[in-house]
């Protein structure tokens, strides 16, 4: 068999054959509007069936039930209205030759009261749950009677609307698994107590389905395979589960998973991100099938497609879901039947997806800018009707995705960096500890732009009578940004910046005050590498809590680390002014509430406050452009070329993008570049 | 002394002397194998396929035709003449003054000549060649004088004037009479039966092509060429018209890459085996690369591998039949090669080690690939192809080829099935039914395995109704159009490009401009082009799509090699370089940053080389791109 084959071979389930093992699996990219399928969501899942995905499942934790509200962007599934949605959903999906299913659910007690129709949550039993701070109601028979034919009408509604199948979600503690979970489960009638007991409720759900539904649709169970939690449920159990579903015949295949998503730490590794090793929880779904005869399934860090044959090949599941893996690049099964591995873009878990859900935004991802905007962005650049010559200036994320995307077009591009390797600020970000894997973002978009011919000049200053001398059509400048202290900071030449750390030009001293009023990666980060150079660390910050711009899934590995290195948090705190008192520097601290201030002497004093935009040479090159640097932001946003000619005489476009602009992150970096280059 | 009756003498003697020599060489081809021949049908024929077909050939460079029709025109009228005048002795002036008018004529040749020979290019041989300038201008000079006394009433010439006259004469005509003992100018000699006698006289009617494979009775008590005998007599009549004019060497892709095959030399090698005994030191002209002149040893009963010829010289062609299209003499250089490698496949089981992996794999798999036969298909579950044991008969049966096991020929098919739909079009396949075509298995040698693979691939067809077989693969092509029809199958067939470009035309298939401004260039594969005739099609449809077309300085039926057919890119001798690469260069030079090709074998070939390079597609391919559905 030629590499990866094992991917790419047909599978069938049940009456359905998918044209080949890779799926992803049911997420919820908050691209729903009051509960619905909007254009967005259905253009997302679109692209990874034109990129040959074999199964596509959306809808994660659609619910059946009112008193399971959306509360975090999630789809309903409560009424017959979304059954013609679903059919052109279907069809859409169907007409590139995958296969769509979605995934139905009650949340149970893990939602909030406080959102849609204010009905008080239900669980199995009555302790509460601890990420949403739900107390829910104990469910009576008459609750457990109408969730049922909640579900049941529900796969109707998925069947009439033409989906392949669905599965019920019996993990991340939704309500099937709070009756199958004793951490959930403290209920003394015959769905409480001894196992047989606790899979009562779901049990009943599929005979519910089955009667309404018949045989012949496919329906599966998405579960986890070991619980991790306290009083959770453990493999063991977790097996007899398995086990007994797949005995009642009524379930057509097993979503294993790993882990719960009961607090931070379950949540985080529940979805697993760089910091985890790769497929970290294989060994469950590989358990289950061996004690199960039906169709098994697997998502948890299968960011490679090395990996997710190995998966395959080795027998340890039967479709492997490449979820992120395919958000960041959704033509990531095509590529592979091209033989053209090395041009997928390879999820580096950044878990900027999913954190993004959890503070209440929309999915994208950090390095794909088209990802869940294909309504406006390509993922495959169209060419240029006419070849230009762009000069590029910096080489970090917006630089790089600047020349890809120009040179995608046909142009002839000029790449300059002033350092001696590409990555711009990734290059310093991917220098904390487990964060190294940031700096897959730069290997792609480097090979990317080496193999369309991009002239990379590295270790060369760009400069405007170099420029000039390239004669370009249009300057692209990308050399980002820089720490700047000095119009807010008292005594800012005592400050060092993440920058000083990270990249080596400040040695760590025995006692650092590391202050971040950014609430980003840098300053945890930059804490964690300070730490573990032996540095006695204090974290300062004006916020409630260190890291409050970072989402569920990367606080977790932040806090771990520092707190198991003896990191202090200092929160609520302002630093206003840092003098220099012998060897000592003092940091002057204003408590945001009380506004009393208090000092510190350390050796040194680290400062995160994100960057000005290194701007000399754009100003330099302003006179002589033909647009005097100005971007018209309704041709940006409309898609259409720029084309502001406010001076006749100018020579070249000139354009900013990423923190040449302004201080702001990767994805933005990226975004910018994407959005401006597509129509250059 | 020069007398119109020492004149006749000459005549007479030099026709005997070479009769004597042409008697011996007649009996050294007919120790070959019989062959069914037209005796009279094919002499009658031969000034016909001389001045027409031979002159095509030779008139691809109008200086060598030049200089060809002065001397061999020039030569046959003088020769006539000197008959009419001196055995027929008719006395009209006019005859003289024809003499002396084809004599400046072949004057006039000469000079070309010998600027052809001042300094030969590296594919002229030398040695008995170099002296013909110099031997037919002596010759010249005294059938002039000749002529001039002729002219003046002068038939007799005597004194010391006569006498050098006569001593010229007799010179020069001793080299035409030893023309049949092997001198240079054996070619005209032979050329001529051969063109008479010609294995392949269907070159020479109807649509002039004829390049199939002739099925091998594998019942034959010896399989394939052994020694120099076992080719048919008018095989061995065929190689002994070689003038040795390097138009193959020049042509062919081994050769250039420095691979150890020259065809000019295999003939000559083949010449020497079936003619004399000894080794090839007279040989004058290049090597096979990387062998020495003098290694190569022969006999007409002794074996031709690996003493006469190397078995990496069998094993370098790539069938591409460059140099049978090249060839003034008409000489067939791939049917040899392949009687020869049927024998070290079939006879002695000395194929290349990786090439009976790929047999090895035929058999047990009916793939060249050694995949699971019921995976054929696997790739294309999405596509919801209708396969023809369901449907039982279509308009068109869609041969998928063995390219469908690999992911690139993959892409090529799905655009191809993007197509047929766009236009409407009733197909289906044969699905897991389908088997290698056999191409593959024929060109190494292995007839017992294409007859098998065609055979039953033939039983398979026979269940169906479908009006055409369409294919993307010009090897399934050939063969299924050309090679099956011997063994009792006779489709209609057309290669894709051939197929699209008649819905094109019908308007059934419309294609919008192509909004990709790239230079492209096409690669004639060689079993459309130079095997099939068609070149035209594919052009044509990237003429539809309105991309920049550059043609290569190679194209059409002149196209060189990607390298991968006749099992080349199998048993994989080693060269300096890889023909891929110098045909990429080739598309280079012509300024293409697309490579547009028309077959699975081109398309892997060419992609597989490295470093930058124009993009490789399948003209399907680009056509999907612009398809209006």
């Amino acid at each position: 068999m030629a590499q990866f084959d094992a991917l790419l071979k047909p599978y069938s389930l049940k009456h359905l054959t998918l044209r080949n093992r890779v799926m992803s699996s049911s997420h919820e990219p908050s691209y729903t509007q009051q509960a619905r399928l909007t254009e967005r969501y259905v253009r997302y899942h679109v692209e990874k069936a034109r990129g040959g995905i074999g199964l596509t499942m959306f809808g994660g934790s659609c619910c059946v039930s009112p008193d399971s509200p959306a509360s975090f962007g999630q789809l309903a599934c409560m009424d017959d209205s979304v059954i013609p949605e679903f059919q052109a959903f279907a069809a859409r999906v169907h007409e590139h030759g995958a296969a769509l299913m979605i995934q139905l659910t009650h949340m149970g007690r893990r939602t909030r009261w406080d959102v849609g129709d204010w009905l008080p949550p239900v669980s199995s039993g009555s302790r509460r749950e601890p990420a949403h701070r739900s107390w829910p109601k104990e469910m009576e028979e008459h609750d457990i009677r109408r969730v049922q034919r909640d579900y049941a009408e529900a796969v109707r509604r998925c069947r009439e609307g033409g989906l392949d199948g669905l599965e019920l979600s019996a993990a991340h503690g939704h309500l099937i698994d709070q009756f199958w979970s004793p951490s959930a489960n403290n209920r003394r009638d015959r769905y409480g107590g001894s196992l047989a007991n606790r899979m009562r409720f779901g049990l009943e759900v599929f005979e519910e389905i089955r009667k309404t539904v018949g045989d012949d649709y496919i329906v599966g169970i998405r579960m986890s395979g070991d619980e991790m939690i306290e009083e959770g449920l453990t493999p063991e159990d977790c097996l007899a589960i398995a086990r007994a579903y797949a005995a009642s015949g009524m379930v057509d295949f097993i979503n294993v998973l790993g882990g719960s998503a009961a607090d931070f730490r379950s949540l985080a590794n529940v979805i697993p991100e760089m910091w985890s090793q790769v497929a970290p929880y294989l060994y469950l779904p590989s358990a289950i099938r061996n004690e199960v005869g039906i169709p098994v399934m697997h998502a948890g860090k299968i960011p490679d497609v090395a990996t997710a044959a190995r998966a395959i090949e080795d027998g340890h599941v039967d479709l492997v879901a490449m979820t992120r893996a395919q958000i960041a690049d959704p033509h990531l099964v095509r590529k592979l039947m091209e033989d053209r591995v090395d041009d997928i873009r390879q999820c580096v878990g950044a878990g900027y997806c999913i954190d993004r859900i959890y503070i209440g935004k929309d999915a994208l991802c950090i390095q794909n800018g088209a990802t869940g905007r294909e309504q406006t962005m390509p993922h495959e650049i169209a060419r240029a009707r006419r070849r230009r010559k762009v000069v590029v200036v910096g080489g970090g994320p917006a630089g790089l995705e600047a020349a890809r995307v120009c040179a995608a077009r046909g142009h002839a591009v000029v790449l300059y960096e002033a350092q001696a390797k590409l990555g711009g600020q990734i290059a310093l970000a991917a220098r904390a500890p487990w964060r190294e894997s940031l700096s897959g973002i730069v290997r792609w978009l480097e090979l990317q732009a080496r193999k369309l011919g991009v002239d990379i000049r590295l270790g060369t200053s760009a400069t405007a009578a170099a420029i000039a001398a390239d004669e370009p059509d249009a300057v692209v400048i990308a050399c980002g940004g820089q720490p700047c202290f000095d119009d807010w900071l008292k005594g800012s030449e005592h400050a060092l910046s993440v920058f000083d750390i990270l990249g080596g030009r400040a040695q760590p001293a025995p006692t650092v005050l590391m202050y971040d009023d950014n609430g980003q990666h840098p300053g945890p980060s930059c804490a964690e590498f300070l730490a573990n150079a032996g540095s006695a660390v204090e974290f300062v910050t004006p916020d409630r809590l260190p890291g409050e711009e970072l989402g569920g899934t990367n606080i977790w590995p932040h806090m771990r680390n520092l707190y198991e290195k003896g990191v202090i948090f200092s929160p609520d705190l302002r630093l206003t002014e840092i003098y220099a008192e012998g060897e000592k520097k003092v940091a002057v601290l204003r408590n945001e509430f009380t506004l009393r201030e208090e000092e510190r002497a350390v050796d040194q004093v680290v400062v995160e406050h994100g960057t000005l935009p290194v701007d000399d040479l754009y100003l330099a090159l302003r006179p002589d452009s033909v647009n005097l640097g100005e971007t018209d932001l309704a041709a940006l946003l409309d898609g259409r070329p720029q084309e502001v000619r406010s001076n006749p005489a100018g020579r070249y476009q000139l354009f900013r993008v990423g923190d040449a602009v302004a201080s702001r992150n990767i994805h933005a970096a990226i975004y910018d570049s994407l959005r401006l280059c597509k129509e250059l | 002394m020069t007398t119109p009756s020492n004149i006749a003498w000459l005549l007479i003697v030099t026709a005997a002397v070479a009769a004597v020599g042409a008697w011996r060489r007649w009996r050294l081809w007919r120790a070959g194998q019989p062959a069914s021949v037209d005796w009279i049908g094919g002499l009658l024929a031969m000034p016909r396929r001389y001045l027409v077909d031979v002159h095509e050939v030779v008139a691809r460079e109008p200086a060598s035709a030049r200089m060809h029709v002065h001397v061999a025109g020039g030569l046959a009228a003088i020769l006539a003449l000197l008959v009419l005048i001196y055995l027929l002795d008719l006395q009209s002036w006019w005859l003289r003054l024809a003499l002396l008018v084809a004599v400046l004529m072949m004057w006039r040749g000469l000079r070309m000549l010998v600027e052809r020979r001042r300094a030969p290019p590296a594919h002229l041989s030398r040695g008995g060649f170099q002296r013909l300038p110099d031997v037919l201008r002596l010759l010249a000079i005294g059938l002039g004088v000749l002529a001039v006394f002729l002219v003046l009433g002068n038939r007799e010439v005597g004194g010391i004037v006569g006498l050098a006259l006569f001593a010229t004469l007799a010179l020069g005509m001793a080299e035409l009479a030893v023309a049949t003992w092997g001198g240079p100018l054996k070619h005209a000699f032979a050329g001529a039966l051969h063109l008479a006698f010609h294995p392949r006289p269907e070159r020479f009617s109807g649509e002039k092509r004829s390049t199939a494979l002739k099925p091998l009775d594998l019942a034959a008590a010896r399989l394939g060429a052994e020694r120099p005998i076992d080719f048919k007599w008018n095989q061995l009549l065929g190689f002994d018209a070689c003038v040795q004019c390097g138009r193959c060497e020049q042509m062919c892709p081994a050769y250039a890459a420095g691979q150890p095959l020259n065809p000019k030399k295999l003939i000559q090698d083949l010449v020497l085996g079936f003619s004399m005994t000894g080794d090839d030191r007279r040989y004058t002209g290049s090597p096979h690369p990387g062998q020495a002149p003098g290694d190569r040893r022969g006999a007409p009963t002794a074996p031709i591998v690996p003493e006469l010829v190397a078995p990496e010289t069998l094993w370098a062609c790539t069938t591409c039949r460059a140099c049978v299209y090249e060839c003034p003499m008409m000489i067939e250089h791939v049917d040899a090669i392949l009687d020869m490698r049927r024998h070290l496949t079939l006879a002695q089981g000395a194929t290349p080690a990786k090439a009976v992996n790929v047999l090895e794999e035929l058999r047990q798999t009916d793939n060249s690939g050694g995949q699971d036969p019921k995976a054929r298909i696997d790739w294309a579950v999405d596509q919801r192809l209708r396969l023809m044991r369901d449907v039982r008969q279509a308009d068109v049966l869609l041969w998928l080829g063995d390219g469908a096991f690999d992911r690139r020929v993959q892409r090529t098919l799905r655009a191809l099935f993007k197509l047929l739909r766009a236009a409407g079009v009733d197909f289906a396949v044969l699905g897991e039914e389908e088997l290698d075509c056999g191409d593959l298995a024929r060109r190494l040698g292995d007839e017992a395995a294409f007859q098998s693979l065609a055979r039953r691939n033939l039983a398979i067809l026979g269940r169906y109704r479908f009006n055409i077989i369409v294919t993307a693969d010009p090897h399934a092509y050939h063969s299924l159009k050309n090679e099956y029809p011997a063994l009792g199958g006779h489709f209609r067939v057309m290669h894709h490009t051939g197929y699209l470009a008649g819905l094109q035309r019908q308007g059934r298939l419309k294609i919008a401009a192509s909004t990709d401004a790239r230079p492209v260039s096409y690669h004639d594969p060689c079993y459309l082009g130079r095997y099939n005739g068609e070149v035209a099609a594919p052009r044509a449809l990237l003429g539809a799509l309105g991309v920049p077309l550059k043609e290569m300085a190679r194209s059409g039926l002149r196209s060189r090699c990607c390298g991968g057919g006749g099992g080349a890119a199998i048993t994989d001798v080693p060269g300096k370089l890889r023909i891929p690469d110098m045909r990429m260069e080739d598309a280079r030079a012509a300024g293409a940053e697309i490579v547009a090709v028309a077959c699975p074998q081109c398309t892997v070939m060419l992609e597989g080389v490295i470093g930058p390079r124009p993009e490789v597609r399948d003209v399907a391919e680009l056509l999907a791109e612009a398809v209006v559905e």
